[in-house]
């Protein structure tokens, strides 16, 4: 194939993990092309998992999160543009817009500009009510907690839990609300949705679970909480965590999204030539569902990163590897790979009160998932039972 | 007893808190890489540390896998 000429210019919408990675082993495999990262925050590319966790107990320092020293993008010749975001693509003549104008023109371009929290309408922009998703919240939310006595967490996901359980270990009062009627249930079902309730309310955490936010007391800033089953909560701060949405409000008109997200086939490929995505964005396939599903994890955020800017290189990416997750809570590692449907059969391995089991699920006799706690060395034979089980 | 130290290179996806926790004995390239050593708890703590558990520890006389 002769008719398309090697790239000399690769744009990357965004500034994460996946742009980053993407940037990085774009260099790594020999191309020497301009490389442009677009970065819709002021900061250059920097980790978030710490955000919910060392950055929140201050552990680590705001300014030790960057994956790179400044000095790594001048030495390998890759262009920040900070602080200004993605707002239109044009593909057929192959142009990025950007929010201040600039019209950046690319040979392949990655979108890989992230995901949004999700806000709660009723809570609106008040003074005291936190989300958490950049390096500027997750400072925001530190200098709250050291003020705030009584800390209230909508959402039980993982990004809920983790700011509980560092709140609740700043000696914060801590009262986590949650919609379903147990945490994580549409993922690991109700079973292990419960263990993860026991164990916050062994912490000391209030699990008020199967309810919802009704009314919000306060004006400038919240007071309290008045939930559907009529408990009232006093709260100094509040944060938000219900979920994340693909950030592709810049992508309408293009074609390119669908079910809220950009969908990819197995090397980061959209329905737009030399356009790519990877990351939170990005949409892949559930053969089991047939749905494209988009917020991905920390681990397939780089894999796809590295993956498509092996694609746009004509390099074989190799075959995906199963996605896995973590999250770490009072001191347990917890780590995740596969993925579970409600439904599933669970079996579970070890002793569950004292933190230390493995919950295998499966579904017409194949293992799809399993969820280790505080069983690193599990890890290994868990993902290669993964694999066997979905190959 | 000493310890030898390799990478689990599937399993490797280049968290960096290997690089963290021992600086001296892992540096991050497209995946993690051993480049010096280390005392024995720093080796364990670097391989506690990793979310995907791709760092491997063998004892280096009898070469039976300590970790993961």
């Amino acid at each position: 194939m002769t008719t398309c000429t090697a790239p000399h210019k690769i744009v990357l919408a965004g500034g994460g993990l996946a742009a980053q990675r993407c940037a990085e082993t774009l260099r790594r495999e020999g191309y020497h092309g301009a490389i442009q990262m677009v970065c819709a925050e002021p900061h250059a590319p920097y980790d978030r998992p710490p955000l919910s966790k060392g950055l929140l107990d201050g552990s680590r320092a705001g300014g030790t999160l960057a994956f790179r020293p400044p000095a790594w993008y001048a030495d390998h010749d890759v262009e920040l543009l900070l602080g200004v975001a993605a707002a239109a693509l044009r593909t057929r003549e192959r142009i990025l817009v950007l929010a201040d104008g600039r019209e950046l023109r690319y040979h392949r371009l990655l979108i890989a500009t992230g995901s949004r929290p999700r806000e709660l309408r009723l809570l609106g922009h008040r003074r005291n009510v936190s989300v958490l998703r950049t390096v500027d919240d997750g400072l925001a939310l530190r200098d709250a907690l050291e003020e705030a006595e009584s800390v209230c967490v909508i959402g039980a996901g993982f990004i809920g839990q983790e700011v509980a359980a560092t709140a609740r270990r700043r000696g914060c009062a801590v009262t986590m609300v949650e919609a379903a009627a147990q945490p994580l249930a549409g993922i690991l079902g109700s079973h292990i949705g419960a263990w993860f309730a026991g164990m916050h309310r062994a912490e000391g955490v209030d699990v008020l679970t199967g309810r919802t936010v009704q009314a919000v007391r306060g004006n400038g800033s919240v007071t309290g909480l008045d939930l559907s089953d009529g408990c009232r909560l006093d709260v100094d701060h509040v944060l938000v965590g219900v979920g994340v949405a693909a950030d592709v409000g810049w992508l309408a008109g293009s074609g390119l999204t669908r079910d809220a997200g950009v969908p990819v086939d197995w090397c980061g490929r959209t329905a737009a030539p030399h356009v790519f995505a990877a990351g939170d964005v990005a949409a892949t396939m559930d053969p089991e569902t047939g749905r494209w599903q988009s917020g991905s994890h920390w681990e397939a955020a780089a894999r796809q990163g590295a993956r498509a800017a092996r694609t746009m290189l004509g390099i074989d990416p190799g075959p995906p590897v199963p996605a896995g997750f973590w999250s770490d809570q009072y001191g347990i590692r917890i780590q995740y790979v596969g993925r579970a449907a409600p439904g599933d059969a669970v079996a579970i391995d070890g002793d569950p009160e004292a933190r230390d089991f493995s919950a295998t699920f499966s579904r017409g006799g194949r293992a799809v998932a399993v969820l280790l706690v505080n069983r690193p060395r599990s890890l290994p034979a868990a993902r290669a039972l993964i694999e066997k089980g979905t190959t | 007893m000493t310890l030898t130290v390799m990478i689990d290179e599937a399993a490797c996806a280049a968290h960096g808190d290997c690089v963290d926790v021992a600086p001296s004995v892992f540096a991050l390239g497209d995946i993690a890489e051993v480049v010096g050593t280390g005392p024995d708890d720093l080796l364990l703590a670097a391989a506690e540390a990793c979310p995907s558990a791709a760092i491997v520890l063998l004892d280096t006389d009898s070469h039976e896998q300590l970790y993961p």
